[in-house]
């Protein structure tokens, strides 16, 4: 009964650890705070009804000394209890939608970062509660459950979708809240939309840049002096965006798209005649923004009718499934595959990613060792740093976490993902890095890698990516 | 000029061989929801469920249980076989148990609300699957892999030549069965439950039988969506299918086995037709996927209750 | 005098809108209580919680859907005709709303007052219903379903095309705000987009659009109620229950379908613009198959054919969800407790671990079992289905038993 309930306090999404945790201080807490009740007092931070922070308290609890040792005046108003000593983040998720399977392993990226954090003390002794929403990907979903999670936390720790974040960028600028998009859409670099959000990675619009540049240097080194490029992508912001990537690219270097299928790939109709027509046309490199089933079917359909091309796609176009030991595709794709990706891999041996496999060994063991933990982890760090930052400057307001975070100049990833600065115009701090892999099934099939691949290209930037210069978004949102 | 006319005379026969290969997985899809609806007057909006389902427990037979591949060693294809029939039982009684416990107690209710537990079922059923599929397709491990014969003037993987065989055999499988008596009792229960019932016929064994037919069809049309080269797995996506074979359903007739199949097969050519030809920018982007819909709209229109579809008698 | 409620000296009595003085008085009071909804903090008993902005939001939601489900309960419910095609029309609606009412920019837009946008929204779908209407007519039962299924997906290849209309698949567009203007001044004569103060009462945004969309719902609510007793609601009955009698007795069966197609369509599509702007960004996958499903489901959990069924269907449908999550969330909060019986019990169905059994598992995230969200889903397909099976009429039958149950008590036979 004593390891279920352990294990109980675990699973319950980080709830649990917090309120585990929580209740220690709550225990010890009357004891020590003499400190008047907190109350809604925002933009002013020493204003009478803000309160200490219950410092004695949280040191006792965690055993640990925290860097400010004097009692300080930290204004919050909503999604901060000092008393309690909690901060509560939403998380707008898709959790059961489309690309519920993924997210629901970044999710478990997310809550083991948390759980790490909680368990050393948290932001300042405030131990972090995650409150998630299923937005099953749909946009109303997503504006209802902001609504519902708007007053009760400080900040939201991701928000799944454009189309989705930006339908409630107006109520996030209205109450000045801050959130992080779980997209890579160029158009983060707008400062109209950017006021609200802390967007990270490189966008899928500079990645087409990288990729193409750096295919066309291969189709150069293979002899073909003058490659011809195809493109098919989902409809969108992540498949248009990364589609307009993708023409700079091959504006710039001069390559003829013989096969312009941008936003043709429907993912719930039959994408064939695509792969046909891909085919046809006799590409030299394919660029692909789809999704892994997608993907399998327009590939199949081109490999059938015997094309050989180099083929490239997002991260999001990857799965392991392609190089399985029972893969029909596996020799196909091992010969024509080159993926790009956001961060390092799983495996690299920077001591962040070693941190990260620790942590995940230890909270939750049952998740496999896939890449998109790491984006869990990112979105994690920004966030913790934006609320340290917050508290530091003693103002833990919606407004202020998001004032903390608009002024931190560099978050340090400690080598899971390039860092990332919000200071400073945006087309000197945007990400234009990508990681280029090549499948590995040797690896897959030794356990070395578990999602099939193997880097080739650290921090690669090509120099179209390099000098392309934002005036805006490669692909305008309406 | 002639290797033109080659390009397009093998355009026209790739576009035939994916036309049918389509209209098959379509027909299959078809075929159960058909009988399904005909001896149970359910129409199963869970359809693509249990296609998903089935070739995920086929994946899982085959794969995760390595069933006989762990007692046995036999041929691949042989093996292969045995893990899809064991998977096929498995739906079956699959199909048989949901019949059993969520639309036995709505027997002679209003079809549409029958319709609506279909729903709740499908979202019970898509949530698990996804669920236990993850993030990445299962794959099937089937024997063929991305092999494929050239005849020269158009290419087959060896996938779709199974699937043109084994949708034929369980054609006139279905064909024979409603030939036998146990056939001819379902199609009495079709007629009239209660003086099929009359008749000594057990209506009840009738709806399992009919379920288990239903179900054992969308798991091979599951199985034939899911490999390559159309997939390299099963994945939830597979259920779209399923929404892509209601023109197939309707064209033929909601009623007649036989429409299924003809609706399965022109619906699989007219989509594949549209995605080869009908690629002009006026047509927008993806005009073939609704090409099955105007089809079937034009045939309703002109034959309201489809192709073979049994007109109702209208009496005051 | 005591009233008798079968009692009915006149035709128009046994017509009335609400024959009984009780049911007035009921009406009267349940529209009193919701409109002061908003201020709910403010009056003595009333659940605080419904006057929150999230409440409000959800709340509009229901009224929006409301709308919806009375124009697909005049179709399905009154007139028979079963459609899976609502949602193409309120994605038309959504769709000439914002070309008619947002402000023009890199998307068609004609920034046109509310009081344009909004009746456009229901007459271009209701003439669009006519132009597909006679098509229909000459289907029946489960085959029109699916030739109006085909409207859907039609609409969904066209929403995909019309770039310059929608804003394309997985980007949308903006929504026009809920502004009533005379013409296209900068100040708005009422603001429903921002918070404000109305009667001495701090009104919030989302509180305004929960009353503007009640006032609109009592509306299309009269207008249906009203429909169902005039010449042309009995004409829609009468073909519902037999088609061929009915034309034999006079009904023009072409006509009246037609007149149902349009009258449903003009709902849908005004829901539809509701929706859209209610949302106030929309991508044109919203307008799905699913959505019509919904809206099927909707007046088969209410009861088909009646009004109140209609829209008590579409709050189980919207609100369900919701009740499921907080459900879960307390199911949650107990087991963290760990003590008691319900603890124990849920310790048993819940696993927390790869090696603990139990079929939920409530960590978002991956691992064996279904994470707490999947549970919210099977929790509310498990609901419908047990609500059909137990209770085909829908709630209106609930409803119509315990108000049979009390005419007759203390004799409950």
């Amino acid at each position: 009964m004593k390891t279920r309930f352990k294990w109980l306090a675990m699973i319950m999404a980080l709830s649990l650890i917090a309120a585990a945790c929580g209740g220690d201080d709550e225990a010890e807490a009357p004891a020590t705070t003499a400190a008047p009740v907190t109350t809604a007092a925002p933009a002013t931070t020493a204003a009478p009804g803000t309160t200490a922070a219950p410092e004695e308290a949280t040191e006792e609890a965690t055993g640990e000394t925290m860097a400010e040792e004097e009692p300080m005046m930290i204004a919050t108003d909503k999604g901060v209890d000092l008393e309690a000593g909690v901060i509560k983040v939403g998380m707008l998720s898709d959790l059961t939608g489309p690309f519920g399977p993924a997210v629901n392993l970044l999710v478990a990226g997310v809550n083991t970062f948390w759980a790490d954090v909680n368990a050393r003390g948290g932001v300042h002794g405030l131990m972090v509660e995650l409150l998630y929403r299923d937005t099953a990907y749909s946009v109303d979903n997503h504006v209802q459950f902001f609504e519902e999670l708007r007053d009760e936390v400080v900040a939201f720790g991701h928000s799944t979708g454009s189309p989705h974040t930006i339908a409630i960028l107006p109520e996030l600028a209205e109450d000045g809240i801050l959130a992080i998009p779980l997209t890579w859409y160029s158009g983060w670099s707008d400062p109209d939309l950017n006021a609200n959000l802390l967007s990270h990675g490189t966008s899928y619009c500079i990645e087409a840049m990288n990729m193409i540049g750096y295919l066309s240097d291969v189709s150069g080194e293979n002899g073909v002096a003058d490659p011809t490029l195809a493109i098919a992508t989902f409809p969108g912001d992540y498949g248009l965006d990364s589609a307009a990537g993708a023409k700079i690219a091959a504006e710039t270097l001069g390559l003829e798209i013989v096969y312009d299928g941008s936003g043709q790939i429907i993912p719930s109709q039959d994408n064939a005649p695509i792969g046909n027509a891909i085919a046809q046309s006799g590409a030299d490199i394919v660029w692909v923004a789809a999704n892994p089933t997608t993907l399998a079917e327009v590939y199949g359909a081109a490999l059938a009718q015997g094309l050989v091309a180099l083929w490239s796609g997002t991260v999001a176009n990857w799965s392991p499934a392609f190089v399985a030991p029972d893969s029909p595709i596996k020799d196909a794709m091992t010969r024509d595959f080159y993926g790009a990706s956001y961060f390092p891999p799983y495996t690299d041996d920077s001591p962040g990613m070693q941190n990260l496999r620790d942590l995940m060994a230890q909270y939750a063991p049952e998740v496999p060792p896939i890449d998109y933990v790491i984006e869990g982890f990112v979105e994690g760090m920004i966030l913790f740093e934006a609320l340290k930052v917050a508290y530091e400057n003693g103002d833990m307001t919606q407004r202020g976490v998001l004032a903390a975070a608009k002024s931190m100049e560099e978050v340090d990833f400690g080598g899971i993902a390039p860092n990332e600065s919000y200071v400073g115009s945006p087309n000197e701090r945007l990400q234009r890095q990508t990681w280029i892999n090549r499948p590995d099934p040797e690896g897959l099939a030794a356990g070395t890698t578990a999602i099939g691949t193997r880097v080739i290209e650290s921090y690669y930037t090509h120099p179209i990516a390099a000098d392309y210069y934002f005036e805006e978004a490669c692909y305008k949102l309406s | 000029m002639e290797i033109l006319a080659q390009a397009e005379y093998s355009q026209l026969a790739g576009t035939i061989v994916s036309g049918l290969s389509l209209g098959t997985i379509y027909a299959l899809l078809a075929m159960g929801f058909v009988i399904i609806f005909k001896a149970t007057q359910v129409v199963n909006f869970a359809h693509g469920a249990l296609a998903t389902l089935g070739a995920f427990i086929t994946a899982g037979v085959a794969v995760e249980l390595n069933f006989p591949g762990r007692f046995l060693d036999l041929p691949p294809l042989l093996g292969w076989s045995i893990s899809v029939v064991t998977a096929l039982v498995l739906s079956a009684l699959m199909g048989i148990l949901l019949e059993r416990v969520f639309l036995r107690p709505m027997v002679g209710e209003d079809l549409f609300s029958v319709a609506i537990v279909t729903l709740g079922m499908n979202v019970i059923l898509m949530t698990i699957v996804t669920d236990y599929i993850g993030p990445d397709p299962r794959s099937m491990a089937d024997p063929w892999g991305d092999a494929s014969v050239d005849l020269g003037f158009v290419i087959i993987a060896h996938t779709e030549i199974a699937q043109f065989l084994v949708a034929a055999a369980l054609v006139v499988l279905v064909g024979v069965f409603f030939r036998s008596r146990t056939g001819i009792a379902m199609r009495a229960t079709a007629f009239d439950q209660e003086a099929a019932r009359a008749q000594g016929v057990n209506v009840g064994a009738i709806f399992a039988i009919a379920w288990a037919i239903g179900a054992v069809l969308a798991t091979v049309g599951g199985i034939f969506g899911s490999v390559y080269p159309r997939r390299i797995g099963v994945f939830p996506d597979t259920a779209f299918l399923v929404f892509r074979a209601f023109p197939a359903i309707i064209l033929g007739g909601l009623d007649s086995v036989k429409g299924a199949v003809v609706g399965g097969l022109s619906v699989g050519l007219a989509e594949a037709a549209a995605g080869s030809y009908l690629n002009h920018p006026l047509f927008g982007t993806g005009f073939s996927g609704i090409v099955p819909y105007l089809v079937m709209m034009i045939v309703l229109f002109i034959r309201p209750y489809g192709i073979f579809g049994t007109a109702e008698v209208r009496r005051v | 005098m005591r009233s008798r409620p079968h009692l009915h000296t006149s035709y128009s009595a046994d017509q009335a809108l609400m024959p009984t003085a009780t049911k007035k008085v009921a009406l009267a009071t349940f529209l009193i209580l919701a409109a002061l909804a908003p201020i709910a903090s403010s009056i003595p008993f009333y659940p605080d919680f419904l006057g929150n902005n999230d409440w409000m939001k959800l709340l509009s939601h229901v009224a929006i859907f409301g709308i919806g489900a009375l124009g697909i309960n005049l179709l399905t419910g009154v007139a028979g005709q079963v459609s899976l095609g609502h949602a193409f029309f309120m994605g038309l609606g959504a769709y000439v709303g914002v070309v008619f009412g947002a402000p023009s920019g890199d998307l068609w837009g004609w920034g046109l007052p509310m009081w344009i946008w909004l009746p456009m929204a229901g007459i271009i779908p209701a003439a669009i219903g006519l132009l597909v209407g006679p098509a229909a007519v000459r289907v029946r039962g489960l085959y029109l379903a699916f030739a109006t299924l085909g409207l859907v997906f039609i609409g969904e290849w066209a929403w995909r095309n019309l770039k310059f209309i929608t804003g394309g698949s997985f980007a949308g567009r903006r929504f026009p705000e809920f502004q009533l203007r005379m013409w296209k001044e900068e100040e708005p004569l009422v603001d429903f987009a921002s918070d404000g103060v109305w009667l001495g009462f701090e009104i919030s945004e989302e509180a305004k659009v929960y009353l503007l969309m009640l006032g609109l719902l009592v509306v299309a609510t009269v207008l249906a109620k009203n429909l169902q007793r005039t010449r042309a609601g009995r004409a829609f009955q009468a073909i519902r229950d037999r088609d061929i009698a009915a034309e034999i007795m006079g009904v023009n069966e072409f006509k009246y379908k037609l007149m149902a197609f349009g009258i449903s369509s003009a709902y849908a599509g005004v829901a539809g613009a509701l929706f859209a702007s209610f949302v106030g960004r929309q991508i044109p996958e919203t307008w799905d198959l699913f959505l019509s499903v919904e809206f099927i489901a909707i007046i088969l959990i209410g009861g088909a054919g009646t009004v109140s069924g209609a829209l008590m269907g579409s709050a189980f449908v919207i609100l369900l969800p919701r009740l499921v999550q907080d459900f879960t969330e307390w199911l949650s909060n107990v087991i963290a407790d760990g003590e008691g019986l319900l603890a124990s019990v849920a310790d048993a169905v819940i696993s927390v671990s790869p090696d603990d059994f139990g079929v939920v598992n409530i960590l978002p995230g991956a691992g064996p079992g279904l994470s707490v969200f999947q549970l919210n889903q099977v929790l509310f397909g498990l609901l419908v289905i047990l609500f059909m099976i137990f209770e085909p009429l829908g709630l209106y039958g609930i409803w119509l038993r315990i108000r049979n149950y009390w005419k007759g008590w203390p004799f409950t036979y």
